[in-house]
């Protein structure tokens, strides 16, 4: 193999990061911004902020009004799993299935995009702090391993990170939903004000808030606020909402120590048993087929769960033959996701003279409220769920299946603003298990010649016990919440792990090298010049949204290495 | 939803509201051509206008002729005004799947043999109140390919309609960049029309 910038100067950095999403973006930023020379490397292409082909098209100007050719479908029959990600609008974010395989024991869904800023570009934004209870919970019912780390250690780098990046939000004072350093709320309307009043009315132990979310009520460390199109997933020229590509990278470019660089697949990271730590990565060049190395004192992967446990495994040395930092055999196991597409939907009357202004780009979360006391304790299952939702008007779509009515009454009527609608759907915690795993596919190749993964993982008896009660529970919120005609769903075989593209657990952290890959401050066990921030460390799953941990664990990750090197316990 | 009988006079209230809407938010260039745009509409035929590209003549006509009853012109454009059977042509190059396509078809020859059957008459020669009561026999039926039919002929209508251009600017309330969400405003001050989105 000819392999370029072996040993050259121009090659070394100080920090290497792998990967620009949500993880990676906050890495680079942070390490750039304290110093460190970083090179930041991305497997998909460049995208500069701005660059948004689809942000401000009109449906009508899109061939087919957004709706995807047969052709399209065939190349993203995996991505199109989601139901609303492979539109033209927003179909460039996302791979091409046939040019990435992967390979399924089980059914799961892999949504992912390879370009600069990854998911940070197309995340649902909800942005929710993990607590006390989702850190003590492996360690109080005994599944999975205790997390090496508790609220406390988390906190201020909660602080940290919500500062910087704009979080929209209400403080509640819930001990299971921590408050936070928020933006305004965005205001809920009134059927939901309307429903929040009933709700705390009729339950001691529920309510309903405004979501949490990353778009920016008010301009922001020189940001646009949202503009309230709801077009968030083609990315936002106003920067509305937080994204690398707006927010960590541009502050990592300003620093003037951060280098990007693109189409750099990360093949390994280069472990020196004499040295016992990591020296650098092998990269592909995706549009060359180079293969280049690169070298750096600290090493930060955040290429997404799968994609970092991928590397780690495919990292392969006399020192590590089953993989970097997998001593343990946990490596690629204890693969999690939040499953969902379960709750209820129902119909409010009374307020046909109300309507709204705007596109909200968030909805009305309701926090957990299971198995968060003695009280509370279900016997069915262990953990909890949220929900979110939103009431709004129905719009003309619910005309097409109103199969008896057609003429001018009807298309009258579609002009108008129909029935107002609120629907919940629930997201629940799944367990850590250990046969939930992915796994290196050497048979099937990318077309770099690369194994792929294949994925092993399914919902077990607490999941599908949680369900009953998500469905139920659903059910009765839009009861008190004085709904008419609810009907409830359950829509699991929509709902294969992945399909939340909250994937984690993959690398977890804990307390013992014996049954964890990475330690308290997300360094590779064996390895500790090597750290991993993004999904693949998470120890539990919680029930809220992932990513602002992510942030927050990466900047802690982050300022924990430079005081090592400081130290000089890194070289 | 019970229809008030002064609908009629309310949908022209709302179709000047719209236009007027359009006039403010666009500014006087823009406005010149949206009402244009709507007087256009107003004097077009309702037949077939425009051509197709992947289905036969025959077959836009006829879903000229279908689509404009589903959701005819009144006071405001119908499905031809805003070029539906241009989108449902369109659908056939390449995004419909190959078994939609066929349904599609086997569905309009069923319309055409059901016309024929009871007027002995083409669809399209048939007269409005004709053409309707073929629509309700087809909305009754228990036929799987007919029903498949029926209601992606009524999703290709009323999606090409909605999402149109014209729909969008001039008949339902458009708001192309926010800026601001109110989450209650009384529904006067949107005219009853829905935001269009």
């Amino acid at each position: 193999m000819n392999i370029q910038g072996k040993g050259t100067k121009q090659n070394t950095y100080d920090a290497i990061v792998i990967g620009s999403g949500i993880s990676g973006g906050w890495a680079a930023k942070e390490l750039s911004e304290k110093g460190l020379r970083t090179l930041a490397l991305e497997r998909g292409r460049d995208v500069k902020h701005g660059e948004y082909p689809t942000a401000h098209m009109e449906p009508w100007e899109f061939e087919g009004r957004n709706r995807s050719t047969q052709a399209r479908r065939a190349r993203q029959h995996k991505q199109n799993r989601t139901g609303y990600t492979t539109h033209p609008a927003s179909a460039h974010w996302f791979v091409d299935d046939i040019d990435n395989p992967y390979s399924e024991d089980k059914p799961f869904d892999w949504m992912r995009g390879y370009h600069v800023g990854g998911r940070s570009l197309l995340w649902g934004r909800q942005s929710y702090r993990y607590s006390e209870l989702d850190f003590e919970a492996n360690a109080e019912d005994g599944f999975g391993v205790d997390w090496p780390i508790r609220y406390k250690d988390i906190a201020p780098w909660y602080d940290y990170v919500e500062r910087f990046a704009g979080i929209s939000g209400t403080n509640e004072g819930l001990p299971h939903l921590p408050d936070g350093q928020f933006l305004p709320p965005m205001e809920m309307n009134c059927v939901e004000k309307h429903a929040r009043s009933r709700v705390a009315e009729a339950f001691s132990d529920r309510i309903i808030t405004i979501g949490r979310a990353a778009n920016l009520t008010v301009p922001h460390n020189g940001r646009g606020n949202c503009q309230y199109r709801n077009r968030c997933i083609r990315g936002c020229p106003f920067g509305g909402y937080f994204s690398s590509n707006v927010s960590t990278l541009p502050a990592g470019y300003a620093s003037g120590n951060l280098t990007l660089r693109p189409f750099s697949i990360v093949n390994q990271i280069i472990y020196d048993n004499e040295k016992g730590k990591a020296t650098g990565v092998r990269i592909i060049d995706a549009e060359t087929n180079e293969v280049i190395e690169y070298y750096a004192k600290v090493i930060f992967s955040c290429a997404s769960a799968v994609a970092s446990t991928f590397i780690l495994m495919n990292s392969k040395s006399s020192r590590f033959p089953n993989g970097m930092g997998n001593d343990s055999g946990e490596l690629g196991h204890n693969l999690m996701d939040h499953h969902f597409k379960v709750g209820a939907t129902g119909i409010a009357e009374g307020f046909d003279d109300q309507y709204y202004k705007g596109r909200r780009p968030n909805g009305i979360y309701v926090p957990r409220f299971r198995n968060v006391s003695k009280e509370t304790t279900q016997k069915d299952y262990v953990r909890g769920f949220g929900y979110q939702g939103r009431a709004s008007r129905m719009n003309w779509a619910r005309g097409i299946g109103e199969l008896a009515r057609f003429g001018s009454s009807l298309k009258a009527d579609l002009i108008e603003p129909g029935p107002w609608r609120f629907g919940i759907g629930s997201w629940g915690e799944c367990l850590p298990y250990h046969e939930n795993r992915m796994y290196l596919n050497e048979d099937v190749r990318d077309k770099w010649g690369q194994p792929t993964v294949t994925f092993d993982c399914e919902w077990k008896e607490n999941e599908l016990a949680m369900r009953k009660d998500m469905k139920q529970s659903a059910v009765d919120i839009l009861e008190a919440a004085g709904m008419r005609d609810i009907r409830a769903f359950d829509t699991v075989e929509k709902s294969a792990p992945g399909n939340c593209i909250h994937e984690m657990g993959t690398a977890r952290m804990g307390r013992d090298p014996k049954t964890s890959v990475l330690n308290k401050w997300n360094q590779v066990h064996g390895a500790s010049n090597v750290f991993v921030t993004d999904g693949a460390c998470m120890t539990s799953n919680s029930c809220v949204n992932p990513s602002l941990t992510y942030m927050a664990l990466s900047a802690r990750a982050a300022d924990h290495a430079v005081n090592e090197l400081k130290k000089g316990n890194l070289s | 939803m019970k229809k008030d009988p002064n609908m009629e006079n309310a949908l022209e209230m709302n179709r000047r509201q719209a236009i007027k809407r359009a006039g403010l938010m666009l500014g006087a260039a823009l406005s010149a051509s949206t009402l244009s745009g709507v007087a256009a509409a107003q004097t077009r035929a309702a037949g077939a206008k425009g051509k197709a590209v992947n289905l036969s003549a025959k077959e836009f006509e006829l879903v000229s002729a279908f689509s404009e009853r589903i959701l005819p012109r009144t006071d405001t454009p119908g499905a031809v005004d805003v070029g539906v059977p241009e989108f449902a042509d369109a659908m056939f190059g390449g995004f419909l799947s190959e078994s939609e396509e066929e349904t599609f078809r086997k569905g309009l020859a069923s319309v055409d043999a059901i016309s024929q059957e009871t007027y002995r008459k083409a669809f399209v020669d048939l007269g409005a109140s004709e053409q309707d009561a073929v629509i309700q026999e087809i909305a009754k039926s228990n036929g799987q390919d007919l029903k498949s039919f029926y209601r992606k002929a009524r999703e290709l209508t009323i999606v090409g309609y909605f999402t149109s251009e014209e729909v969008m600017r001039n008949v339902l309330n458009y708001d192309f960049i926010p800026g601001r969400y109110d989450g209650c405003v009384p529904i006067s001050e949107t005219g009853n029309v829905l935001w269009a989105h």
